[in-house]
């Protein structure tokens, strides 16, 4: 058979996804098209009001509704065994004590904590009576005072949220070394400073979250949309079920969009699996996207105060950010490491800035825990920084151009070990800079804005030069097995949720072993396939997958090597593997491809018992360090001052993603951060009133980008390989939000400065942006 | 239960059903149609976007019993057979999808753009998809499929 590796599918190529005739059919497996035998409907009951202690729940009228089976309540879980909601995050606290991590039982017993806090679950035959039956609930609390912003929730007078938590601190973080950072300040010539938001974001991948439970005679399933069910399967069998591992499964199909919400274990999954086994059937559940903007995990929504040091030559000399992460009610399904660590790691970016110190509160509030989005803390650092060294360099009448040049870390100082610890292996960042510069015609700016002004519009140009840090290393697995009939099945332990794993996984494989690209398909979503995985977050499943797939295509080779030594009567020193053939060593006639060899296995060839058996391997690779993306994305924004309407008019990146696997997946990646970071930059908002209660809980209220908002995106690559990937691949998932944050609020600021406005804060939606100019021009 | 009976890509189907059943849920849990998804319960998104009477109409605002005798079209009805239709064809070619949860919704709209509109520019495109929302793609290259499939020809 012919079974040879097609050079249109090499790595490099942009090769089309795979999964897309099925998903453009509506044929793709999201959890909610699940339907398992003799399920029932589980409804959630939530707490209307954001704080207050729970004197009783009466679930007497809605357990007597129509169709009802069962109704629980956290004392139910409890009772049943179930552990509570676990936090595996831990982080010391800048006097060195432990964090606080108050314990949450997954549906609320003492007290309710925000708007949506679950307090029951209601199951019945159909969801509509589910539906009806939540809404017999009544719950009898003690309202408390609510507190829904990080400042007021350190307030002296503040209710406290969680006992264990003293003026509402869940982690007092610091990073660096005050002192010197203070003298670097002390001996400034400059300082800049600006108080600086990322604002809360709804996160709304499309897909609601939906998760539908089993159990069966000791054997748990559950089927979720998450980010690694490896991960998933071991925190949910630990933790919460008390069970082995082996009686645990997690099964992801379709995931419709994730952006770091749907990788916590969610209260609502706990109650499923336990409704399943208090009633002997399947119990599926799905969000309605009301109940998503209530229960969904928030990201961002940190307040910082930014502060550069600079000599008088405008050198960097020291970073300094302080502030507040407001992490939400919950441990847990929040995380700290946006408002945290990953400011530390981001804020260096591609400078050459000696200093740093970090200090964040991340505090608990009566308001949605807030979890990762899309780079959790790395486009808020590049955010900062980005903003710092804009407003330096207008405070300084340095340009700003020349004062990113003359502090960026130079490429002839790679490996560059930065002082939070991390080590740079590769990066050009003034070469970037001066592409994107001609990239985008950042001279022929002046022509564009007389012709906006022309049209009584304001014009601003903006530059965001940024570096992320890819997540650490972890253990990733790879296994490869040769069915009957040459079809190649890869699993790895990554989890698609949009990204399009399959196309250039399978690119990278095809390459390796010299088969058929279109032979290979990816198994992912299935916990009781995984040895390991560390599931896809953080920008690095090429990276991290990419190596596990290298390494165990190497391991087929070898086994290879071995076997076609045997069939073709040579000592396996002597074989050589080129473009998926074994052949004999200057024996070009003597040789074997992988198709043949799958042939003489299939074919039932006696093998010695000291040779492998089949061509098959199951590989756990320890995944390469961080990489270092980074890139320069340029806006043009036009500004109506009438209105205070902010247009994105021009928007250009080049990026340095290393090797692009497939280019035209990369190009999508950028392109989807891009629009992420423009949402955040100019329109959303999630707004809570002083009460608690969510004032933007439907896309009436909440702004997301559409199709309308978008400028055209000009994508252009400045690849320099990583040096510590054997792909020479670098993170693009998270990119554009790093890129979009800065590049528009510049531009924003750049085009209102004519008014004499220094800074804006995100989102500059067309009232603050009007009301901005009023300000300082009340005739206009 | 009253019954309603309607023809679905294609097929009479007769079914009966509870008052309040919304068409998307009709088609989703009555018919198995699992194509057509349910985003937001806002009229917002889009992603339950179908045609009826050849017309898109968002299926999560319309009871089941509105849609009686009516023609319906899902997602499931586009391609023909093997054959993907020309607005499928060109979402994948050109990468117009990444999670793929709002592309049915998202290319029955835009089949009923091309159907309004025979060769739209792009602010016409944009404009015209304002009522689909997409978290995934930035839309570009959601615009550069349907400016694709506007030049491709039609059968």
């Amino acid at each position: 058979m012919t079974y040879a590796a097609n050079p249109k599918f090499a790595v490099g190529q942009p090769v089309s996804r795979t999964e897309d005739p099925k998903l453009v059919r509506g044929a793709g497996r999201f959890t909610d098209d699940i339907n398992l035998p003799t399920q029932l409907y589980a409804v959630f009951a939530r707490s209307p009001h954001a704080h207050g202690v729970i004197r009783g729940i009466d679930i007497a009228a809605a357990r007597a509704m129509p169709g009802v089976l069962g109704v629980f309540i956290g004392t139910d879980i409890e009772a049943g065994g179930f552990g509570r909601m676990p936090c595996g995050l831990t982080a010391p606290n800048r006097d060195g004590s432990a964090m606080v991590k108050p314990s949450r039982v997954a549906l609320a017993v003492d007290k309710v904590r925000f708007v949506g806090d679950p307090v029951a679950v209601v199951v019945a035959e159909t969801a509509a009576q589910a539906r009806d039956a939540a809404e017999a609930v009544v719950l009898d609390l003690d309202p408390l005072q609510a507190v829904t912003t990080a400042e007021s929730a350190m307030a002296a007078n503040a209710p406290r949220i969680h006992d264990e938590a003293i003026g509402n601190v869940f982690l007092d973080y610091h990073y660096g070394d005050t002192a010197k950072v203070a003298a670097a300040f002390a001996q400034a010539a400059h300082v800049t400073q600006l108080d600086l938001c990322s604002n809360r974001i709804a996160v709304s991948p499309m897909e609601p979250r939906c998760a539908a439970g089993q159990y069966d005679d000791g054997q748990w399933t559950l089927h979720v949309g998450c980010q690694g069910p490896f991960a998933t399967r071991n925190t949910l069998a630990r933790e919460i079920l008390k069970a082995a591992p082996d009686k645990v499964r997690v099964i992801t199909g379709n995931v419709g969009g994730s952006f770091g919400m749907k990788a916590p274990l969610y209260p609502e999954y706990v109650a499923v699996l336990f409704a399943a086994r208090a009633l002997g059937r399947p119990v599926k559940w799905a969000n309605d996207r009301s109940e998503s903007f209530l229960s969904d995990g928030h990201g961002r929504d940190h307040q910082m105060h930014a502060e550069l040091a600079l000599d008088r030559d405008g050198n960097f000399l020291a970073v300094r950010i302080t502030g507040t992460g407001n992490l939400g009610a919950y441990p847990g399904q929040a995380t700290v490491i946006p408002a945290s660590a990953n400011v530390v790691k981001n804020i260096i970016g591609v400078y050459r800035t000696p200093l740093l110190e970090v200090s964040t509160k991340c505090v608990f509030t009566n308001t949605a825990p807030v979890g990762a989005y899309r780079g959790a803390g790395r486009p808020e650092a590049n955010y900062y920084m980005e903003r710092l060294v804009d407003q330096a360099a207008r405070e300084m009448g340095i340009d700003r151009v020349e004062l990113r040049r003359r502090n960026h870390i130079p490429a002839d100082l790679m490996p560059y070990g930065t002082p939070s610890g991390q080590t740079y292996d590769s990066g050009e960042f003034t070469a970037v800079l001066d592409k994107a510069l001609l990239f985008a015609d950042w001279n022929g700016f002046e022509d564009r804005k007389r012709e906006s002004e022309r049209r009584g519009l304001l014009r601003g140009r903006g530059i965001g030069q940024y570096l992320e840090v890819t997540a650490p290393p972890a253990s990733e697995m790879c296994s490869i097995r040769f069915e009957t009939g040459g079809n190649i099945t890869l699993t790895t332990g990554t989890l698609d949720q949009g990204q399009g794993h399959a196309t250039p996984f399978a690119q990278v494989a095809a390459q390796r072993l010299g088969v058929p690209f279109e032979r290979i398909a990816l198994r992912q979503g299935d916990s009781d396939d995984l040895k390991a995985g560390g599931g896809t977050g953080g920008s690095k499943s090429m990276v991290s997958a990419g190596k596990a797939i290298v390494e165990a295509c190497d391991k087929v080779v070898a086994q290879g090597r071995q076997i076609a030594a045997f069939v073709l009567n040579a000592s396996e020193g002597e074989i050589t593997f080129n473009d998926g053939r074994f052949a004999v060593e200057g024996q070009a006639d003597r040789n074997l491809g992988i198709g043949d060899l799958l042939e003489v296995i299939g074919g039932g060839l006696p093998l010695p018992a000291h040779l492998p058996q089949s061509l098959d391997v199951e590989h756990i690779a320890q995944t390469p360090p961080s990489t270092f993306p980074n890139g320069c994305h340029i806006a043009e924004v036009e500004i109506d001052p009438a209105t205070g309407v902010v247009r994105v008019d021009r928007y250009s990146m080049v990026n340095d993603f290393g090797v692009m696997i497939n280019p035209l997946l990369v190009e999508g990646q950028a392109q989807g951060g891009v629009v992420q970071g423009l949402g955040q930059a100019l329109m959303e908002l999630v707004i809570y009133d002083e009460s608690g209660q969510l004032l933007t809980g439907s896309y009436t209220d909440y702004a997301m980008p559409r199709a309308e908002d978008m400028p055209e995106l000009r994508f252009a690559s400045h690849p320099v390989p990583a040096t510590t990937n054997p792909l020479g691949a670098k993170g693009c998932g998270e990119a554009g939000c790093a890129g979009a944050l800065p590049s528009i609020m510049n531009a924003a600021v750049d085009a209102l400065s004519k008014y004499g406005i220094m800074h804006m804060d995100m989102p500059a939606t067309a009232p603050r942006v009007w009301q901005a100019i009023r300000e300082k021009a009340p005739a206009l | 239960m009253p019954n309603v009976s309607l023809t679905v890509n294609g097929k009479a189907v007769s079914r009966d059903v509870d008052t309040r059943t919304l068409l998307v849920q009709f088609l989703r849990e009555n018919l198995g149609l699992t194509g057509t998804h349910i985003g937001c319960d806002t009229t917002q998104c889009g992603a339950c976007t179908v045609h009826v009477d050849g017309k898109a109409l968002k299926s999560c605002t319309v009871l089941a019993l509105q849609v009686e005798g009516k023609t319906v079209r899902t997602i499931e009805g586009l391609a023909d057979g093997e054959k993907l239709h020309p607005m499928q064809e060109a979402f994948r070619e050109h990468h117009g999808l990444q999670c793929g949860f709002c592309t049915p919704g998202m290319i029955m709209s835009a089949v009923d753009l091309l159907n309004r509109h025979k060769s739209p520019s792009e602010e016409t495109i944009r404009h015209e998809l304002e009522g689909n929302l997409c978290r995934c793609t930035g839309y570009a290259n959601i615009v550069k499929a349907v400016q694709a499939a506007a030049s491709a020809p039609r059968g």
